[in-house]
């Protein structure tokens, strides 16, 4: 039961660095991301391949994921500069299955289907309990600082010029905002969280394979980010503990029918999802959290 | 260039041909979505699946022809489609276009889920014969591509006819080009926007039901050309019809010569950088105007 | 933090935290029924096949609990859904393993999903009876507590390759989505067949495609003489089609769970006529396959449904002959029920008397004669040869 709780703490840790990841392109600079699940995946992958094939510290692997996300956010920001929002959400969307595909045909980089197997922990798996509890602490520890720092971002003036940028693009250009740094700055960080995600899942669970990354999981974290409140480092985070208890919760109420086959069952419990985010979406269109307006300082 | 060479190549051109005629349904109907209410509609694929699986109702179990099958499956995916825009995406509208695509990613789940749980995942498939391929000249092609790519060509001619000669068609292009100017000349917009919702899904319905003549159907049919359908609507120009038909073609097209020039595995990450290069000359697609 | 976020904060996470514990109040005491888990894919790309396992276990479950259940308590079995996604299959492991407290978990299908889910068992004690067929899963560090049924890749591959070349084929192709045995099936089938004079080329296309032509016109241009077929239900019925438009009259060979009844059924008979398949099997006679066809009520069950029996029946046994329902008992007595001499029995409620009786039993299951080596792997499976036959699996041979 502890352990259970534990992992759902850990797995919901992971979820609220991709929500605040998503939160940072798409609440602060506008940018449609539908592409998380593939920069999660380079994350996870860099490490993975770093630590259990190149036998380096464990600490060194989410520093290679963050980089490597960063590196690969930067390379579709600017492959992606000119388009319009709607056009970003699909090339996004594309990005992560190319990923993907990369991930499972690429057998010489990355092992193919087969995963990677065996990522060393950043605590000793086998002290039971105590791993679990670190690697909570951990992820904890993780999930806090991009807080603070996604809090200390959003009132400094670069966080302001990113609203800016956001709520008119050309408005901030004419005040000498270069919007095109701003957005790049932004989403290279934003795809960096993401990558510190798939670091830290990896490490968990010991395991990353291609089928981990499929887009649902982007869907989950928009469904996080949405109910939470899109604007809010805060909203993100409550939002993907929520969406963990919330969809570890649909479990048992299937279970209150059992007059149905498996197969129905699970196809209604992915229903609730579905229904859950509407209703939320519906109920709350600014999510728990909504953004607060941002006053000018008071000198 | 060998001649065989030359025959595999014109053989994956005729291929691309079919199977972009298939990916022009919902491309059409996503994009004509996109023109009017201005939002991209995950859902397509889910009500692509729907039409199938209304149109294998109707063939298989009811014993009816195929062509009404289609119909059917252009009623039903329809009427599936206005529903899910009145009952949820409609009031999400307030939150901006992104909080509608992101229901409609959600209501997409809920769509397939249903179908799932009505039909289980086994695999279904039309009470119909298969004709092995005739041959024209040096490429050979089978009477049911022919019927599909007809189909296609029909509801494409159709739709434009509609757009271009009917008052309501022409009341759906004044919505699409300036929804303020439309509502001054006594266009009500809310019911432009079911009626285009209505089409465009039932075009999904219809591209969904052609694609399992073509193959078998299961609940996962529509997720699985989503990522080709939204290639070509974007490539096209999103809201451009004549674009998304030209997307849909060059998608198919590009997709049959991945398997020849590279791998086959990497059909998809063709598609992308297709659409990644024609947007970095033109950011509105390939037939877009309305260029942000 | 302003203290009404802190406190919207901490409400989440004590919410978040109260959902998740209210079913851990419902635990399984001592001598209630023995929990069982199936994780199988119930949504998803393998979706086709996850619900009939599900089913299976379930009512082979029901038929032991009719017999008196296992040291005099019921199986009860709880179904998860694996969405054919290692991060979705870990979570609903988790909670099998923590909340409801099984001790072993059934029908693990994708590679990936076994793969991502056997450390959580070795650690929690838990056994893992898979149908996977990646060579690597049995390699992990898992101390025993993996049991696979299904032959390994090279097994197969071998098999392919000299099935093709008993009906008589030369050139044999391969076509095949990305699979973890993917390389190495093709490598098998190739040695066997170019020791025998003949040669073999690969194709991986992609199995979300809707149509193969092209891929079939690329294959076809080398003039094979037998296509071997390495993907599963729904691009197989595909891939099928585009070979019998093209023309394409040699000889198709593909595995039994690809071309299974549902496929056959999605197909016009003349289409899917002359098609073999194969599949693991028990020796001829030993009458585990057909309890599995009259559990179900069909003529030609899955091999998953049949390798899934057997996990459940061989859990059952090795609880029964070590006294106990942990994991780690049916891990320890798991090969003195499965192998190693005994009366041969292919259910467990006949297994289970036996055992009541003092005796000593050797299951003979529906997928194979269920012997296991050291690190989980079957040492020994016939094969089933099957032709579809004017719409019928029809049985050649059991070799």
């Amino acid at each position: 039961m502890l352990t259970y709780l534990l992992f759902a703490l850990v797995v919901g840790s992971v979820y609220a660095l991709l929500a605040q990841s998503l939160m940072l392109s798409w609440g602060l600079a506008g940018l449609v991301n539908l592409g998380l699940a593939g920069f999660f995946a380079v994350g996870a992958y860099a490490s993975a391949m770093l630590v259990a094939w190149g036998h380096a510290p464990v600490l060194l692997g989410p520093l290679a994921a963050m980089a490597a996300a960063g590196v690969a956010g930067l390379v579709v920001c600017f492959s992606t500069l000119r388009l319009r929002d709607d056009y970003l959400a699909i090339v996004t969307l594309g990005f992560a299955e190319v990923v993907r595909l990369v991930a499972s045909n690429e057998v010489w980089l990355t092992g193919g289907t087969d995963g990677i197997s065996g990522i060393p922990g950043f605590l000793r798996r086998e002290s039971g309990m105590a791993f679990h509890l670190g690697t909570l602490a951990l992820a904890l520890l993780a999930v806090a600082a991009v807080y603070l720092l996604q809090r200390r971002l959003l009132r400094s003036p670069w966080g302001r010029a990113l609203r800016s940028v956001r709520e008119d693009e050309t408005v901030a250009a004419v005040a000498g905002k270069n919007v095109v740094r701003f957005k790049a700055q932004a989403f290279a960080l934003a795809a960096a969280i993401a990558g510190l995600a798939g670091a830290l899942y990896g490490h968990y669970t010991s395991y990353v394979a291609p089928d981990q990354f499929q887009p649902l999981i982007t869907i989950y974290i928009f469904l996080a980010v949405t109910a939470g409140g899109n604007a809010r480092p805060a909203g993100a985070v409550v939002g993907a503990y929520l969406l963990v208890g919330f969809l570890e919760a649909t479990r048992f109420a299937a279970e209150w029918l059992p007059e149905l086959s498996a197969l129905q069952r699970a196809s209604l419990r992915e229903m609730l999802v579905g229904l859950g985010l509407v209703v939320v979406l519906s109920l709350r269109p600014d999510g728990l959290l909504p953004e607060r307006s941002q006053k000018a300082p008071s000198r | 260039m060998p001649e065989d060479v030359l025959q595999g190549w014109l053989q994956a051109l005729l291929n691309g041909v079919v199977s972009g005629s298939l990916l022009a349904l919902p491309a059409l109907g996503f994009s004509a979505i996109f023109a009017v209410l201005r939002f991209p509609n995950f859902a397509v694929g889910a009500l692509a699946t729907a039409g199938a699986y209304a149109a294998w109702v109707v063939n298989a179990r009811l014993g009816l022809p195929v062509g009404a099958g289609v119909a059917a499956a252009f009623l039903v995916a329809a009427l599936v489609g206005v529903l899910l825009e009145a009952a949820a995406l409609e009031r999400l509208g307030r939150g901006g276009a992104l909080m509608k695509a992101i229901g409609s990613l959600a209501m997409a789940m809920v769509l397939e889920n249903a179908l799932r749980f009505a039909f289980g995942n086994d695999l279904q498939a039309f009470d119909l014969p298969l004709a092995r391929d005739m041959l024209l000249g040096p490429v050979r092609i089978g009477p049911q591509q022919i019927n599909n790519f007809l189909v296609a060509i029909a509801v494409m001619a159709a739709l434009w006819a509609f757009l271009a000669l009917t008052p309501l068609g022409r009341s759906m292009r004044a919505v699409a080009d300036n929804p303020d100017l439309a509502r001054l000349k006594g266009v009500n917009p809310r019911r432009i926007a079911l009626i285009t919702v209505a089409a465009g899904a039932g075009l999904c319905g219809v591209g969904g039901t052609l694609i399992g003549l073509d193959t078998a159907i299961d609940p996962l049919l529509g997720g699985r050309v989503l990522l080709s359908v939204f290639a070509a609507a974007v490539l096209g120009g999103l809201g451009s019809i004549p674009g998304a038909v030209a997307g849909a073609f060059v998608i198919g097209i590009a997709e049959e010569f991945t398997v020849l020039a590279l791998s086959p595995s990497y059909r998809m990450a063709v598609g992308f950088v297709v659409i990644l290069a024609v947007l970095t000359v033109r950011p509105a697609g390939l037939l877009g105007s309305r260029a942000a | 933090m302003t203290d009404v976020s802190r406190r919207h904060l901490l409400g989440g996470t004590v919410l978040a935290a109260g959902v998740l514990a209210l079913p851990g109040l419902v635990r399984a005491q001592q001598d209630g029924p023995i929990k069982l888990g199936t994780l199988t894919p119930l949504t998803g790309s393998g979706g086709s096949y996850g619900p009939g396992m599900a089913e299976v276990v379930k009512k082979a479950a029901a038929e032991i609990n009719q017999a008196g259940g296992v040291l005099g308590r019921p199986l009860s079995i709880i179904s998860e859904d694996d969405q054919t996604n290692p991060e979705a299959g870990l979570r609903a492991a988790r909670k099998l393993i923590d909340i409801d407290g099984v001790s072993a978990i059934i029908g693990t299908w994708a590679s990936s999903v076994t793969t991502a889910v056997a450390p959580v068992c070795w650690q929690a004690g838990v056994l893992l009876a898979t149908v996977s067929g990646a060579d690597s899963i049995t390699r992990l560090p898992h101390n025993g507590f993996i049991i696979r049924t299904q032959p390994n890749t090279s097994l197969q591959g071998r098999k392919f390759g000299e099935f093709a070349l008993e009906v008589g084929a030369k050139t044999v192709a391969f076509m095949s989505p990305q699979t973890p045995f993917t390389d190495a099936q093709f490598a098998e089938l190739t040695k066997v067949v170019t020791a025998a004079g003949g040669k073999t080329t690969s194709l991986i296309y992609d199995d979300k495609k809707t149509t193969f032509r092209t891929e079939v016109d690329q294959v076809l241009r080398g003039r094979p003489d037998a296509i071997v077929m390495g993907g599963y239900t729904t691009d197989t019925a595909v891939l099928i089609r585009d070979l019998y438009r093209a023309n394409y009259r040699g000889k198709l060979l593909g595995f039994a769970y690809a071309v299974n009844r549902q496929l056959v059924e999605a197909l016009p008979a003349d289409v899917s006529e002359g098609i073999y398949t194969l599949s693991p099997s028990a020796a001829e006679g030993s009458g585990g396959y057909g309890r599995v066809a009259k559990l179900l009520g069909v003529d030609a069950p899955d091999t998953y449904a049949c390798q899934v029996y057997d996990h459940l029946n061989l859990i059952a046994l090795a609880m029964a002959a070590g006294g106990g329902a942990t994991g780690a008992i049916v891990r320890d007595h798991l090969r003195k029920v499965a192998q190693g001499g005994g009366q041969p029995v292919n259910n467990a409620a006949e297994g289970l008397r036996m055992l009541a009786a003092g005796g000593k039993v050797d299951y003979d299951g529906a997928s194979g004669p269920c012997d296991f080596t050291e690190i989980g792997d079957i040492t020994d499976a016939r094969f089933r040869y099957e032709q579809v036959q004017g719409g019928k699996i029809t049985l050649l041979k059991i070799a």
